[in-house]
């Protein structure tokens, strides 16, 4: 069995994650989202390569969303309106709550820019009918093989992983996650599964960034020093997210110096949002869900709502407005009046599209913007750039993809070069095979399959009572051989061997089996045979008066003399092993040495026979257990004399 | 009362009933029905029901035990007997034995065997019920919850560590994870209380418990990070010297990796575990403070044991991830941990305080404390190193709307000391901006701005004089007293002349005077430092004169006593030799620490933890001694009834105080000692003064006193080891006036010797005050006087009326406690020897007696005597060498036992006879005038153990 992997979006790049994933005769669709950079037919994934015929209720099992943003879900609405698609969609509550607001704002401003519509406002509640929603950690039944669940993910309210396992095969499709918490979220989470296949984001595949705190100082310390001054702060955000972290920060921050100075919302989305954050407390982080019984963290306390009378009204004040970047709406037109007073300080999000106003503002130090031919804007306020940013940071996606320790893993949503270079550190560091697909390109990866056999009842047995064993590993230490004293090192190991002494019997036309090591000979109806080696040479004698050189008639008395001989020899030689002198034998192991005093002993090779007047024969026998042990002392025997 | 007795007789009645029909069922070897069981239990369960009748019940079960083993039965039997033993106490013998019997306690099911193993670990009376080889064998059976259970109590059931340590390691491997867990957790209890120093047997135990870090289960891998932890600290202990520190940065990595679990309760135990290991290389210190592989440790790996590979880069940003935890609990952790290790490096020290500052923003006020706390404790320990960009969001701190994080904050404050003046004025603003916003921290504001006061004392003089408008009159003539500012200027202003720097230029004389206006207010928030009187009295004494010489003003040695004496540099140079002695020649590395390390090898961390415990003592004993103080002055005004009231219940309080910690029972003994000796002196002080009354006690009855008093007085200054120079001329002060007490009273007065006494003691004071310790008044008095009295008449040197007026100048100072004293101290006993074994003597030949003597904190140099005496005229002496009896160690700490045989010479002529033995200490200073005692000490003795009776009778052998 293989798993496939259609990037159909993100897949080098960042923008419309889509991710079409065969696993076991299921094919789930993760994300759809469109691109926010174009506006041709490159916006939407090519969902032809999923079905031909565009019978998309048969070609996918389901479709599961991350998030609410758009380059997660944008073409929704376009799939199962305008593509047909009827099937189940799985979000989380959140994203389905606040879905339709994404969907519906861009909707407005692809109307007022004038751009063909590619779905409509009946197509989106269309579209939200068929969601069903899941909660965190619910294992949901898709259909009788398809099992998925949802794992906290951070990144915005109501992001998560899912966890889809067919059979025998699982994999985590991580959408984008936050690996560190915010004010307002906490950090993704998820259990310790066992997983064939993980696909990661790779926002920052090579970032690493500071602490969270530098960035929030640097922040209050700018809002707090505008705001001693007498002067306002504009601060323009999209509706969702990053609003409600800073508004919880800067609430946090006047509670705790006791400041005064009013926080305002400019009315619209923001507002409805932070109602939408207030009911989703569940899904906020640690410290708001623990507060949420004495002080809900979104009841702020210091905000007001902004009316436009108050622009320039005196005194200081900090004001959110919509949009971000300030591409227009009331930010614009906020920022029109406050620009001109150097008193007053702008923050900018972390990244501005090319063309807006905010992106001016960061490229350099301007004294005008030219809005349009009419009119000029005077900037003499100060420029605060945030650098806040809800994906994780590399060193945060090798630690979860080191925690899942994945068999394979696949990079999306991330710059080619940089996810080479994370691809290089996952497969080197952690040693998981590693993919960065680029889109319409599938990946393949074999899965795991499990046989199901039964177990015979001595088996079970032998399971259920513990099986250990204490050894004492033994390995040569190579440090020590530099300074030439080798030195054995041994450590204290333990094993548990229940499940080896099990062996797994597939008969023909019969069910797999296991039963205990013990079972199986009579299983068999064999007898246990057992290889010994045998070997037999000549041992160069040094002559002595009281023996004989005549060495097949040695009587036994001589014999035990030449054994204990032989032992005393070995006991010098020989580091490890035990021997025992047994009269006519010696024994080490299993290795047995004795006089061989038959001229024709089968172990005997031929070319031995040399010169007999000074040798004795020895004949050998080991099991191959202890071959190597058998080999050394044989040599230790031929190299010495008698 | 008839309705009672009706219902008890109708209760024996029925119990009769039920134990004869049960008796009915047994003697038919009818197992007993349920029904039977349930009203045994009623039976049971009833308070009322008499012994005798649950005499039978017990009877009865045991009967059936014996006729049913059905297993359901059995388990409701089992039921019985737990109840029984635990609701009647004086029968669970009985019902134990029952519970040990071989259908239970023996039983082939598992279960039973749990149940009834449960029963009797419950009952606490698990003995040899089960030796090894059952355990083994319990434990190796199919019943996973018996070996749980097993596993879990192991400890309790007492084996030998081998067998534990291979169950335990053993279970490591169960398919079961709480079997696991549990095997973890045993292991690190063996860890923690046994004794291992076979390498191969920490080796296994320490890589099973890294294999276990990566369990698929939270609580599995929570304890084996326990497991590591203790595992690793007992490798690094047994490795190498050279390799000690690589393995003690292997094992902290290790430990380090797991920092990123998805599961709080594991990265709880690791932060927890990695403020465990002491000695970490700088190096990796760093790492933990970046998330970026820092270029020292790219390559650098460890392999503290075979197979065991592990990369510095693992442990790369650690802390950074910790602190900003979504979990509060982990923060503070986090910050905790931090807190141990900053004492190893000060440039780790220097970076982490650059987070610490950062965790002053954070959203949890537990956390925020922790970081200040965490920042008091480098300032303590002179790795903090404050810079512009900190302080300001330091101070920001001070306008916390938590009152304790505002509280620790000034603490922090009262211990700066800031290198420039910018720096200064800018926490003199913080410090005036809380006073503002938070106007209830008035009291602690201005002892902060006192202590900021007393650490720059140019600094506060030059910010004086540049407030100096503010703080005049207005022009109307009136003072605008009603500004918190300028009181807060005040307060700061008046701290100057006591600064600790030198040569401060002086402060205005009038604004002291000002400040008197201030007193009540200014004097609550010094309530620390000095009573309202003593404040009066030093600004009424600066407002005088410009030029104060504090010499004769007590104020100074009041001071004295206040904890945060010395200033700590808030902002020391990198460079300065004062704060880095250790890093500036061992190349960056913590080498010091490294050796203080090895040298004391496992038991580095047991010191740290007694000094903090004795610091936590000292602090106690010391308001203690702050207390007597008080009850002194009683004294001094006669009321000696309600002191000596009072210092009983000090007593009482000292006696309290545990003294488990070894160190910890000298200061506490040396406590008990001064609150006697004072209580000694305020009694003949209470007699001998003139006050209400006269001559309460007779002659004879004041000689006793003071013949107690002296002991009283030799003991505490002989019977004491480290004590410091101040300290020890405390305790002179005391002798001073013993004797000044005894020459003032003619009638008891033996001149020459209290005079000898007396000059004896002033000679070892001058002796003792060589270097900067001031004497107090009252000694350099009597010096005078003895110096006058000696120039002007040699005769007359028996002048009661001169030393009356001398005891005036004597006012109690208050002891305070710095050093940690050790009790010199004794047992002495005869082994089996009491008045039914008394030992064999020949009378007139000397006899022997074996005396097994045990000495604590002797020294070797000091004289020791064995006396021993039958009655008043025959006490004799026996010199007690220290330096014949062999001991192995030289240390002074250690308790030195042996067995000594004294002779005793004067055998008399009587069937049997009793003599006293006791141990004596020589005291070099007092010799001795009235008792010669031949061939004995020449000086007083202080005695170290109470006399022990030894029995002796004439033996019948000859």
């Amino acid at each position: 069995m293989a798993i496939d992997c259609l990037v159909l979006g993100a897949g080098q790049e960042v923008g419309k994650s889509c991710m079409v994933v065969s696993i076991n005769g299921k094919r789930i669709m993760f994300d759809c989202g469109m691109h926010m950079g174009y506006t041709d037919s490159r916006r939407y994934p090519d969902f032809s390569l999923i079905s031909k015929t565009g019978d998309f209720d048969n070609a996918l099992t389901c479709v599961i969303v991350t998030h609410f943003h758009l380059d997660h879900i944008g073409a929704l609405p376009y799939f199962t309106e305008v593509c047909g698609y009827k099937g189940p969609i799985y979000m989380t509550y959140p994203t389905k709550a606040l879905a339709p607001l994404m969907l519906e704002d861009y909707r407005k401003n692809m109307d007022r820019r004038g751009e063909d519509e590619q779905f409509t406002s009946d197509h989106i509640a269309e579209c939200m009918k068929k969601v069903i929603p899941v909660n965190l950690k619910q294992t949901v039944q898709v259909d009788k093989d398809l099992q998925i669940r949802a794992y906290y993910a951070g990144h915005v309210i109501g992001a998560a992983m899912f966890y889809a396992k067919v059979g025998d095969a699982a994999m985590v499709y991580t959408g984008d996650y936050n690996m560190t918490p915010d004010r307002h979220l906490g950090a993704a989470q998820i259990d310790r599964l066992q997983l064939d296949l993980l696909i990661t984001e790779s926002t920052y595949a090579t970032t690493i960034r500071d602490s969270r705190y530098g960035r929030e100082r640097e922040f209050l310390k700018a809002v707090h020093n505008c705001v001693a001054a007498g002067g306002k702060v504009l601060i323009p955000t999209f509706a969702l997210g990053r609003a409600q972290e800073l508004c919880i920060l800067l609430e946090d921050y006047w509670e705790r110096m006791n400041l005064k100075v009013p926080i305002y919302f400019s009315a619209g989305l923001t507002i409805q949002a932070n109602m939408y954050y207030k009911m989703l407390i569940n899904w906020t982080s640690q410290k708001i869900k623990e507060t949420y019984a004495t002080h809900n963290a979104f009841d702020f306390k210091n905000v007001r709502n902004f009316d436009r009378s108050l622009i320039n009204a005196p005194g200081p004040c900090v004001l959110f407005a919509t949009p971000g970047m300030i591409v227009g709406g009331f930010s614009l037109k906020v920022f029109m009046q406050w620009a001109p007073s150097e008193n007053n300080l702008v923050t900018l999000p972390g990244y501005c599209v090319a063309g807006t106003i905010g992106h001016k503002l960061m490229s350099g130090k301007l004294t005008k913007i030219d809005l349009d031919k009419d009119t000029q804007i005077n900037v003499r306020c100060q420029i605060h750039q945030l650098s806040f940013s809800p994906h994780t940071d590399a060193k945060g996606i090798m630690d979860l993809v080191k925690f899942l320790s994945p068999k394979h893993a696949i990079l999306v949503h991330g710059e080619k070069p940089k996810m080479a270079t994370l691809k290089e550190r996952i497969q080197s560091e952690l040693g998981i095979q590693c993919y960065c697909p680029a889109n319409n390109e599938t990946v393949t990866i074999p899965s795991t399959h499990y046989v199901k056999a039964d177990a015979s009842g001595t088996f079970i047995r032998s399971c259920l009572n513990p099986n250990f064993k204490f050894s004492t590993c033994s390995s040569t230490d190579k440090s020590y051989l530099d300074s030439n004293k080798s030195k054995a090192v041994s450590r204290l190991s333990v094993s548990d061997d229940r499940a080896t002494e099990g062996i797994l019997v597939v008969e023909k036309g019969k069910k797999a089996k296991v039963i205990h090591q013990d079972e199986f000979l009579h299983m068999l109806g064999e007898k246990k045979h057992e290889i010994q080696f045998a070997y037999c040479f000549p041992m160069h004698m040094a002559r002595t008066e009281d023996l004989s050189s005549t060495s097949h008639m040695l009587c036994s008395f001589d014999k035990c003399t030449l054994i204990s001989r032989l032992s005393m020899i070995l006991s010098d030689e020989l580091s490890e092993g035990n021997i025992l002198d047994l009269g006519e034998e010696l024994q080490v192991e299993s290795f047995r040495v004795s006089v061989c005093s038959s001229d024709n002993c089968p172990h005997r090779l031929s070319s031995s026979l040399q010169n007999g007047s000074e040798s004795v024969f020895f004949c050998c026998h080991w099991s191959v257990a202890d071959e190597k042990l058998a080999w050394k002392i044989i040599s230790i025997m031929k190299n010495s004399t008698l | 009362m008839g309705m009672v007795a009706e219902l008890e007789r109708r209760q024996s009645a029925m119990e009769l009933h039920i134990i004869n029909s049960i008796q009915q069922s047994l003697d038919n070897n009818q197992p007993l029905s349920f029904q039977a069981l349930a009203s045994l239990r009623s039976l049971i369960i009833n308070p009322a029901t008499p012994d005798s009748t649950l005499s039978s019940v017990l009877d009865a079960l045991s009967r059936s035990l014996q006729l049913n083993r059905d297993p359901v039965f059995l388990h409701h039997a089992l039921k019985l007997l737990s109840d029984l033993a635990s609701h009647r106490p004086h029968l669970s013998p009985f019902a134990l034995d029952l519970l040990r019997s071989d259908s239970l306690f023996s039983s082939a099911s598992p279960r039973l065997v749990g149940e009834s193993l449960s029963v009797l670990l419950s009952l606490a009376s698990i003995g040899n019920d089960i030796d090894a080889a059952r355990f083994v064998s319990l434990c190796l059976g199919p019943s996973v919850s018996v070996r749980q259970c097993l596993l879990r109590n192991a400890e309790k059931l007492v084996f030998r560590e081998s067998v534990l340590l291979a169950v335990f390691l053993g279970f490591t491997r169960d398919p079961y994870p709480y079997v696991r867990k549990e095997a973890l957790d045993g292991l690190v209890k063996l860890c923690k209380n046994g004794d291992f120093d076979d390498r191969d047997v920490i080796e296994g135990c320490y890589c099973r418990a890294v294999e276990l870090l990566r369990d698929a289960e939270n609580y599995v891998r929570s304890a084996a990070v326990r497991a590591v932890c203790e595992w690793g600290r007992l490798l690094v202990i047994c490795s190498e010297d050279m390799n000690k520190q690589d393995s003690s940065d292997a094992v902290f990595i290790q430990l380090g990796c797991m920092v990123r679990d998805m599961s709080v309760d594991v990265r709880l135990e690791a932060f927890e575990a990695l403020g465990k290991i002491g000695l970490v290389s700088e190096d990796i210190l760093l790492q933990t403070l970046s998330k970026k592989v820092l270029g020292i440790n790219k390559d650098k790996a460890f392999k503290p044991v075979e197979g065991l590979d592990i990369s510095a880069s693992a442990v790369a940003g650690a802390y950074i991830h910790g602190l900003e935890d979504e979990f509060s609990e982990v923060r503070m952790s986090a910050c905790y941990s931090l807190r141990t290790l900053t004492v190893f490096s000060l440039r780790f020290a220097c970076e982490a305080l650059n987070l610490m500052m950062d965790m002053l923003n954070d959203d949890s006020t537990v956390v925020r404390l922790q970081a200040l706390d965490t920042i008091h404790h480098m300032a303590t320990s002179n790795h903090l190193k404050v810079e512009k960009i900190h302080i300001h969001r330091f101070l920001s701190a001070l306008v916390d709307s938590s009152s304790v994080i505002r509280s620790m904050t000034r603490k922090i404050l009262k211990l700066a000391k800031l290198p420039q003046f910018k720096l200064f004025k800018l926490c003199i603003d913080g410090l005036l901006g809380n006073l503002e916003i938070y106007p209830q921290d008035e009291a602690d504001v201005f002892s902060a701005l006192f202590h900021i006061g007393r650490n720059h004392g140019k600094f506060t003089v030059h910010i004086i004089e540049e407030v100096s408008p503010e703080m005049e009159p207005a022009s109307g003539g009136k003072l605008s007293f009603d500004s918190t500012r300028v009181a807060a200027f005040l307060v700061l202003a008046i701290s100057a002349p006591l600064s600790h720097e030198k040569d401060v230029s002086a402060i205005p004389p009038r604004i002291f005077s000002y400040a008197v206006t201030w007193l009540g207010r200014i004097s609550y928030g010094l309530s620390d430092l000095m009573n309202q009187e003593k404040l009066l009295a030093y600004l009424s004494e600066c407002s005088r004169s410009s030029t104060i010489s504090l010499a004769d003003f007590k104020i100074n040695e009041a001071l004295l006593t206040v904890e945060s004496d010395a200033p700590i540099p808030l902002c020391s140079k990198v460079d300065s030799p004062v704060s880095m002695p250790f890093w500036k020649d061992s190349g960056g590395t913590s080498d010091y620490h490294h050796q203080e390390f090895l040298s004391l090898g496992k038991s580095a961390a047991h010191a740290e933890y007694e000094l903090g415990e004795h610091s936590e003592l000292r602090k106690y004993v010391n308001l203690i001694f702050k207390k007597v103080k008080d009850f002194w002055s009683l004294v001094e005004l006669g009321c000696t009834t309600e002191a000596f009231k009072g210092i009983r219940a000090c007593k009482e309080e000292v006696a309290s105080f545990t003294a488990d910690s070894p160190g910890s029972s000298g200061a506490v003994a040396f406590t008990l000692q001064y609150l006697q000796v004072i209580g000694m002196l305020a009694k003949v002080w209470g007699h001998l003064r003139p006050t209400k009354m006269l001559n309460p006690y007779g002659v004879g009855k004041l000689e006793l006193l003071f013949a107690k008093l002296d002991r009283r007085l030799r003991e505490i200054s002989n019977r004491f080891i480290g004590l410091f120079k101040g300290e020890e001329l405390q305790i002179l002060d005391l002798v001073l006036v013993a004797c000044l007490l005894r020459l003032s009273k003619m009638e008891i007065c033996c001149c020459n010797a209290a005079m000898k006494l007396l000059l004896s003691t002033v000679a070892h004071v001058e002796y003792l005050h060589e270097g900067s310790i001031e004497l107090s008044n009252f000694v350099t008095e009597v010096k005078k006087s003895l110096h006058d009295a000696d120039s002007s008449s040699s005769s007359s040197t028996c002048k009661p009326l001169l030393f009356k007026k001398l005891l005036d100048s004597f006012s109690l100072q208050q002891f305070v406690l710095y050093g940690t004293p050790r009790y010199i101290h004794a047992e002495l006993a005869v082994p089996s020897n009491d008045s039914e074994n008394p030992l064999p003597f020949i009378p007139g030949i000397p006899a022997s007696i074996p005396l097994a003597i045990t000495l604590h904190n002797v020294l070797t140099e000091s004289r020791l005597w064995v006396r021993i005496s039958m009655n008043e005229e025959s006490t004799q002496f026996v010199f007690l060498d220290l330096n014949l009896i062999r001991n192995e160690k030289r240390s002074i700490n250690v308790v030195r036992e042996f067995t000594f045989v004294a002779p005793f010479y004067r055998t008399p002529k009587a069937i049997s006879f009793t003599v006293r033995a006791s141990l004596g200490l020589e005291c070099f200073r007092e010799n001795i005038d009235q008792v010669k005692v031949f061939g004995g000490p020449k000086c007083e003795l202080t005695y170290l153990c109470p006399e022990k009776e030894i029995f002796l009778c004439k033996s019948t052998e000859c």
